[in-house]
């Protein structure tokens, strides 16, 4: 992989929006500076949830593309990045059905999911110290995928579904058993590492 | 698969020191993962520095290219409300976008032909109706005279083969030589825009035909005659001049309708049953000829 | 040449409109690489390319493009899989824009898939320079640009054989200059011949040169070899010469002249690609 050349210098946080509102009015430049903007992150955030880079690409393609459609959607509450991951992701979905074959296309709101991944953002920015960090990553990687697409990516059980490419009925009873195993972990107190080891040997998937 | 320690990440929202850079490396690499590939997400959500700095660790061909595509398509558009509508309904985007090519598809020339029809349909119900004094007085059997819904009658299926010839002469495809020359099946092009201009040609016709005073089958009656038409021009165009050809099939028309409707009594003689069972023989016919000269579509070559 | 490994052979075709004969029994072959048709207009260059192109068929003879059979329908569409066509007289949607008559052009040459369709439309604007006009309608776009357009639309899909029909007419000095880069760094080593009326595009680009006159072909080799041909009978002088068949003034001031029998005292000069279709020319009683 080589390193960009010639991205665009460091953007202000404040910059985004007026940039978004000059997409809405149909401004190619101003989508072309979106794009150098954002796609980078996209697209690995993306790769992480979709290993097929081919998918990812259109993926990016087609959020940009929905951005340079629906950009007057925003409403200047929460981050511009925020606002695009969430029609991001369900364009990941998408590409992802479609790539599956499947024919027709949901149709998704852009504009709901930037509260809700914001509030879980906050949240999760500081994990990593406390027990709920400890707890998450005691969790096997299969419950935890789905802990991620609905807390963290903010999709339905549907659409969990797709993204981690099994059925929904599996996605609900992961999602609980995690939500249980994560109670259980919280309401206990803290012990050694022998115990965390027969916890995790408890939780992991069959 | 490395996975640094949970210390590390608290430096993912420093101020760019070497370890936060090393951090981003690792998850543009994919390989961070579990609740610190959460964290490192959750920061780039809010800080602007830390995606920036993450861009510059992402292949950067793969990024132009993304890039040029989108703009190529933002470019091109993605055909307004009735695309986007048929799209959903299934219809492949590249059917849509061959269709948008085709002059008796775009909104210019069917505002035209909904036009001539209002006009003709609007003059043939004010006389049939008595709404202006025409001097004409009712035929046999209680139907209008055939005087009245001529003008109708005549032009309705005219107008349809007009649509579908501009669905395929030359003479309407600028680029003619290049769909010639290219390997996606002429006959697949054809049905498609001639199937479309015959739909979107067809539906203001018969709907035109609902507002006349006449049989309640009017409306049906009109789909024989305009489907023979079409399938006449496009049969004749496998053997001579597609412009000819269209002509030929225009004549074939308006000549038999104008000496029936002039010389009969019997009024909407044009579209009884002896009429329409000549129509039903001749598009059958047309449709035969059609489908064993095929090729002739597919060749373009020059005579 | 090897008539086995020849991608394109055309043998003994011809064509005639009415009265008039087109092609006259013409044989040729072509490799993959630049090849140049030139003669000047009425010669057959159009009719030849658009037979090679599968759009036109002749009368007599026998085609054969990477040893597929254009009369036969199902080798005629795989020959036009791998085609890329600029015809002399291209029309446009006048109402379309730059990248939207590409993307349909895309669409006829089979590629489907609006992704695929978007990168390579990128692509070929890219390497034509057209980046900056894509949401331009094509009304608006000059001529050379229209022209360059032409020649964008045929890249698409990496063609194996470029059939391009007077691709540099319309083009000022610099364009053309691009389009000479444009055509040497293609992927693939495709066959490309194109036809012009212009000796330097001949002796800047093409590698071989196939000349055309009244029918017939005269001429196929390289450039120096058709240069060649003029050997021994050009000639400089400070003043026009009545006894040769062309006479010029060049931009040095001197006059130029090519014919059968230079003066004595003439003084020589090495022949250019353009003299020695001059003379090809002479020789076959075309003005």
């Amino acid at each position: 992989m080589r390193t960009a050349a010639g991205m665009s210098p460091v953007a202000e946080e404040r910059d985004d929006a007026p940039l978004l509102r000059a997409v809405a009015r149909g401004d190619e430049d101003s989508l072309a500076a979106l794009y150098d903007r954002h796609a980078g992150w996209l697209t690995v955030r993306m790769t992480r949830r979709c290993a097929m880079p081919d998918v990812v690409d259109h993926a990016v393609q087609d959020t940009f593309l929905a951005l340079w459609r629906e950009a007057g959607a925003y409403r200047g509450g929460g981050d511009v990045a925020a606002f695009i991951w969430g029609i991001g992701v369900r364009r990941l979905i998408d590409a992802i059905r479609r790539e599956n074959g499947a024919r027709r296309r949901m149709r998704w709101r852009a504009a709901e999911p930037s509260v809700v991944i914001s509030a879980e953002d906050q949240v999760l920015v500081g994990i990593e110290h406390g027990r709920l960090g400890q707890a998450l990553a005691e969790l096997s990687p299969e419950l935890r995928g789905a802990i991620e697409a609905t807390v963290l990516d903010g999709l339905t059980c549907a659409e969990a579904a797709v993204l981690l490419g099994v059925a929904e009925g599996t996605v609900k009873s992961r999602c609980h058993r995690a939500r249980l195993a994560l109670r259980a972990a919280l309401t206990e107190p803290a012990t050694g590492p022998g115990t965390q080891i027969t916890r995790r040997q408890a939780w992991e998937t069959p | 698969m490395t996975s640094p320690s949970p210390g590390a990440a608290g430096q993912v929202g420093g101020s760019g020191g070497h370890t936060a850079d090393d951090l981003l490396a690792s998850y543009a690499d994919g390989a961070v993962d579990g609740v610190l590939a959460w964290s490192v997400e959750a920061h780039l959500t809010a800080c602007a520095q830390c995606r920036s700095a993450l861009s510059a660790h992402v292949d950067s061909e793969r990024l132009a290219r993304n890039r040029s595509a989108l703009l190529v398509r933002a470019a091109i558009g993605d055909g307004g409300r009735a695309h986007r509508m048929l799209r959903c309904c299934g219809v492949p985007d590249y059917l849509l976008r061959l269709l948008a090519a085709t002059p008796s598809l775009r909104r210019s020339w069917l505002l035209s032909v909904i036009g001539v029809l209002a006009v003709v349909a609007g003059e043939a119900a004010a006389v049939g109706y008595g709404w202006i004094p025409g001097g004409r007085s009712a035929g046999p059997a209680g139907y209008p005279a055939p005087a009245v819904l001529a003008p109708f009658l005549l032009v309705a299926p005219l107008l349809v083969l007009a649509g579908v010839a501009a669905a395929f002469l030359p003479m309407f495809e600028p680029a003619y030589w290049l769909a010639v020359a290219a390997p996606f099946s002429g006959v697949r092009l054809l049905l498609v825009r001639a199937v479309s201009a015959l739909t979107a040609a067809l539906v203001p016709a018969v709907c035109a035909a609902f507002v006349l005073p006449g049989p309640g089958w009017l409306p049906a009656a009109l789909l024989l005659p305009s489907l023979a038409l079409c399938a006449l021009a496009l049969a004749a165009a496998t053997f001579v001049d597609p412009s000819a050809a269209a002509v030929i099939a225009g004549a074939l028309w308006a000549l038999p309708a104008a000496l029936l409707l002039a010389t009969t009594n019997v009024p909407l003689a044009i579209v009884q049953w002896h009429s329409q069972s000549a129509c039903a023989a001749v598009l059958i016919a047309s449709a035969v000829v059609l489908f064993v000269r095929r090729d002739r579509f597919q060749l373009g070559w020059m005579r | 040449m090897n008539e086995d490994t020849a991608a394109v052979r055309v043998d003994c075709v011809s064509r005639r409109y009415g009265a008039t004969r087109a092609l006259d029994e013409v044989g040729l072959t072509l490799e993959r690489g630049i090849t140049g048709l030139l003669g000047p207009n009425g010669a057959g260059k159009t009719t030849l390319l658009s037979i090679l192109a599968t759009v036109n068929e002749p009368d007599a003879g026998r085609v054969s493009v990477f040893g597929l059979d254009p009369r036969d329908g199902a080798e005629r569409v795989e020959i036009r899989r791998r085609l890329g066509y600029l015809p002399q007289e291209l029309g446009y949607h006048r109402h379309f824009t730059v990248a939207a008559f590409l993307d349909y052009v895309a669409i006829l040459k089979e590629i489907t898939d609006r992704h695929r369709r978007a990168e390579e439309v990128a692509r070929v604007l890219a390497a034509i320079g057209l980046e900056r006009y894509a949401r331009k309608r094509i009304r608006a776009l000059s001529g050379g640009m229209r022209q360059r357009l032409g020649i964008a639309q045929a890249l698409l899909g990496n063609p194996d054989l470029l059939v391009l029909d007077e691709p540099t007419a319309g083009l000022d000095p610099e364009q053309r200059l691009r389009f000479r880069e444009l055509l040497s760094d293609l992927p693939g080593d495709p066959v490309i011949v194109l036809s012009t009326h212009q000796a330097d595009d001949i002796a800047a680009i093409c590698p071989n040169v196939i000349v055309l006159l009244e029918g017939q072909v005269r001429f196929a080799g390289s450039p120096s070899g058709l240069a060649a041909a003029a050997g021994g009978q050009v000639w400089s002088a400070d003043d026009r010469d009545h006894g040769a068949h062309l006479s010029w003034r060049g931009g040095d001031g001197r006059w130029r002249h090519v014919g059968d029998r230079p003066p004595a005292d003439a003084e020589l000069v090495a022949p250019t690609v353009e003299d020695g279709y001059l003379m090809l020319s002479h020789a076959a009683g075309v003005r």
